[in-house]
């Protein structure tokens, strides 16, 4: 009697377990996992992110009063961003600056002289303003209609992408981050709308998640991209597969592209690619010990070019492969690309909040 | 959930080659994976029906435009064909079972399905919609699970189920198995196949053989080690009937399989609580269609010799042990949970 209560007993805690995560799938979260213990660093960030944030608006203000305010502006009649009419008009001389009291930059915007040149500030560290990386934007690539691409088992791209977004988002939630998902289910989203969720959704970082196929089939690894241009007839080629259903008319993409190439999120973008590569490939290769580091490359992939935040895009395996292809479709490794991945975006964040303070300590 | 008082239960395989319902009204049935629509008017006219399944539909397929729907143990994916054959499939099934159109409109039917250990959550999103207004409430499990839980083998044992497009390993340490304690392997019925075909074409590359003909060889005379005779079968050769002796590919082919099968088996073992470990070598389940390959549960626990030893056996009734679980967790499940379920 004792052991049929005990079958009894366990069956009805299984079949608890059973529904509930058949719940948690009708729900869009994927199963329960073990929550890992937010680390020492990141809670004392979050702590003191508050208080870091107004010292350096402080900081960078006091900087721009003894600088001038226009230390690294171009002459007069040089602004950059103006008609040419406009800039010839009313010059600001230079020692009305240095006669004027110091004012801070948001001083300046909110006077109300229509011949008042704003000063241009120096490029901008974002580093320095201790803007901690709070809300992680994913993007599981294609979906819906667009498959992506299909490996000689049967995986299809849509599905690893999403299997290991969710995997990601779960770890970094776990993390304390606040993460968003462009989509948490097999739906088709075009590159802009992709790109106006994550701006909408108000993001400090993009990472959009892909799976490789490469022509030589022998060839395996992973790579990172950050938004730039290239000359690789294969980057080209990837890009122009990726960007297929961007839904941009090419005025649109050269309208983005001219703005973001010189922008400062480009250098955020390389530092988040390479912690996310350096992950990456140290910890697929464990389990994968032929993975090559394809590295960090710049390619103009749409998603990329029309989001407002440092944005990657990480070809996390390849399914030309089909070694490679059988580990993606083991739960085991796609729960390793999903803990590198978190582990390089929590490297960045970390790096993020070290730069802060040691900028808030000198 | 809902007003209709009477409640069936049903417990769904849905295979990659076979697909089985076992149902709480006592009905058992096991079906060809097959959808076939007539390819136009003249074959129309003489099947004399819209769409086949199953055998009927593997035996007139000369006629018909014929989908396997089913691969991995997944619903394919792209093919709008396919995913109505699987649709079809699913009908078929339950009115099998006694729940065609008419019988659902006054019956709750509750139904539960296994899918390979390692699905992805999209793959069963897709399966949830295939299923959508044919049951009123649907709880998906993995297929392995299925199988310990209709023999009850929930506490320190494991599980193997091999079917056509998936062999799925799970360890029951008494909880329902997370991706842990679960495994999918590749190497399956349809990889047998593969190979059989293959090394058939290589020692008689005269020979014209089907897939369908590779298939019905394997499942007659698979064999793993020893063989009891020899393997003869008839095809033919520049279109003259010939035996041909296939012994020697059956025996590779189908031995194909176990050392993978072994490898994960001892893998997953390994990742037991030791003082455990014993239990669950001393009881090992292998389940499923292609579980039917004589002389492979020797040879897995041969495998076994090198950590201690172990037993393995066969279920009972390897076609309907996942559809009998399924059916057994439907029946065992709570109403409170039927209706959280519902959709």
């Amino acid at each position: 009697m004792r052991a049929m209560g005990q079958i009894d007993r366990t069956k009805r805690r299984i079949l608890r377990q059973a529904v509930q995560e058949n719940l948690m799938t009708l729900r869009g979260l994927p199963p329960p996992r073990l929550v890992r213990a937010r680390p020492r660093w990141r809670r004392w960030a979050l702590a003191v992110s508050p208080l870091l944030v107004p010292a350096a608006l402080l900081a960078l203000a006091l900087m721009w009063a003894s600088t001038g305010g226009d230390s690294a502006a171009p002459p007069p009649g040089e602004m950059p961003g103006l008609p040419t009419k406009a800039r010839l008009a009313s010059p600001l001389p230079s020692e009305s600056v240095a006669t004027t009291a110091p004012r801070s930059p948001l001083a300046s915007l909110a006077s109300s002289d229509p011949n008042l040149r704003l000063p241009h500030p120096a490029p901008l560290d974002p580093s320095i303003l201790a803007l901690g990386v709070r809300r992680i934007v994913l993007d599981p690539g294609h979906g819906g209609e667009d498959h992506g691409t299909t490996g000689p088992l049967g995986l299809v791209e849509k599905e690893l992408t999403l299997d290991v977004a969710l995997r990601t988002a779960e770890l970094l939630a776990a993390e304390g981050f606040e993460v968003l998902l462009t989509r948490d289910s097999d739906i088709s989203l075009p590159l802009d709308r992709r790109a106006s969720l994550a701006n909408s959704m108000r993001g400090d970082v993009l990472v959009s998640i892909h799976v490789n196929w490469i022509p030589n089939r022998r060839a395996r690894g992973v790579e990172t991209y950050w938004l730039g241009p290239t000359d690789d007839p294969f980057i080209k080629d990837l890009a122009a597969a990726e960007n297929r259903s961007s839904g941009y008319s090419l005025a649109d993409f050269r309208r983005l592209v001219e703005g973001i190439y010189a922008d400062v999120r480009k250098d955020e973008s390389r530092r988040l690619a390479e912690a996310v590569q350096k992950e990456l490939y140290r910890s697929l290769a464990r389990l994968n010990p032929s993975l090559h580091d394809r590295g960090v490359k710049t390619a103009p992939f749409v998603v990329l070019v029309s989001t407002e935040m440092p944005a990657i895009l990480a070809e996390v395996g390849c399914l030309s492969n089909e070694d490679e292809a059988r580990l993606l479709a083991t739960p085991k490794y796609r729960r390793r690309i999903a803990e590198a991945l978190t582990a390089g975006i929590v490297a960045f964040a970390q790096q993020r909040a070290t730069t802060a303070r040691s900028e808030g300590s000198s | 959930m809902s007003e209709k008082k009477n409640v069936v239960c049903v417990g769904i395989d849905l295979g990659t080659s076979r697909s089985a319902v076992s149902a709480s009204n006592g009905q058992r049935h096991i079906v060809d994976s097959y959808v076939g629509w007539p390819v136009d008017m003249v074959a129309r006219k003489i099947l004399k029906k819209n769409v086949l399944i199953g055998r009927e539909a593997l035996d007139s397929r000369p006629m018909l435009d014929l989908h396997r729907p089913l691969e991995r143990g997944l619903l394919k994916e792209g093919s709008e064909k396919d995913q109505q054959a699987v649709r079809q499939l699913l009908i078929h099934l339950l009115e099998l079972a006694g729940l065609g159109e008419k019988e659902r409109e006054n019956t709750q039917v509750r139904a539960v399905v296994g899918v390979p250990a390692e699905a992805m959550r999209v793959n069963k999103q897709q399966l949830r919609t295939a299923f959508a207004g044919l049951v009123d409430a649907l709880l998906i499990v993995s297929e392995p699970f299925a199988v310990a839980y209709g023999i009850e083998a929930l506490l320190h044992a494991m599980v193997i189920d091999i079917g056509a497009g998936t062999t799925d390993l799970c360890v029951m340490n008494g909880r329902y198995p997370t991706e842990e304690d679960q495994r999918t392997l590749l190497n399956a019925g349809d990889w047998v196949d593969e190979q059989l075909t293959r090394l058939i074409a290589a020692r008689y590359p005269e020979a014209s053989i089907s897939p369908y003909m590779v298939r019905e060889w394997k499942e007659r005379y698979s064999f793993v080690g020893e063989p009891h005779g020899n393997v003869l079968v008839t095809a033919p050769v520049n279109g003259k009937p010939t035996q041909l002796d296939i012994t020697e590919p059956m025996r590779i082919a189908c031995e194909g399989l176990v050392p993978p099968i072994a490898e994960t088996m001892l893998d997953l073992i390994a990742r037991v609580e030791p003082e455990f470990q014993e239990k669950v070598r001393h009881s090992i389940v292998l389940a499923g269609g292609s579980s039917a390959i004589r002389g492979l549960d020797v040879a897995l626990a041969a495998a076994l010799q090198e950590i201690g030893g172990g037993v393995v056996r066969s279920v009972e009734d390897p076609m309907f042990a996942g559809s009998d679980g399924g059916l057994a967790i439907a029946t065992d499940a709570p109403d409170g949970d039927w209706e959280k379920l519902v959709g």
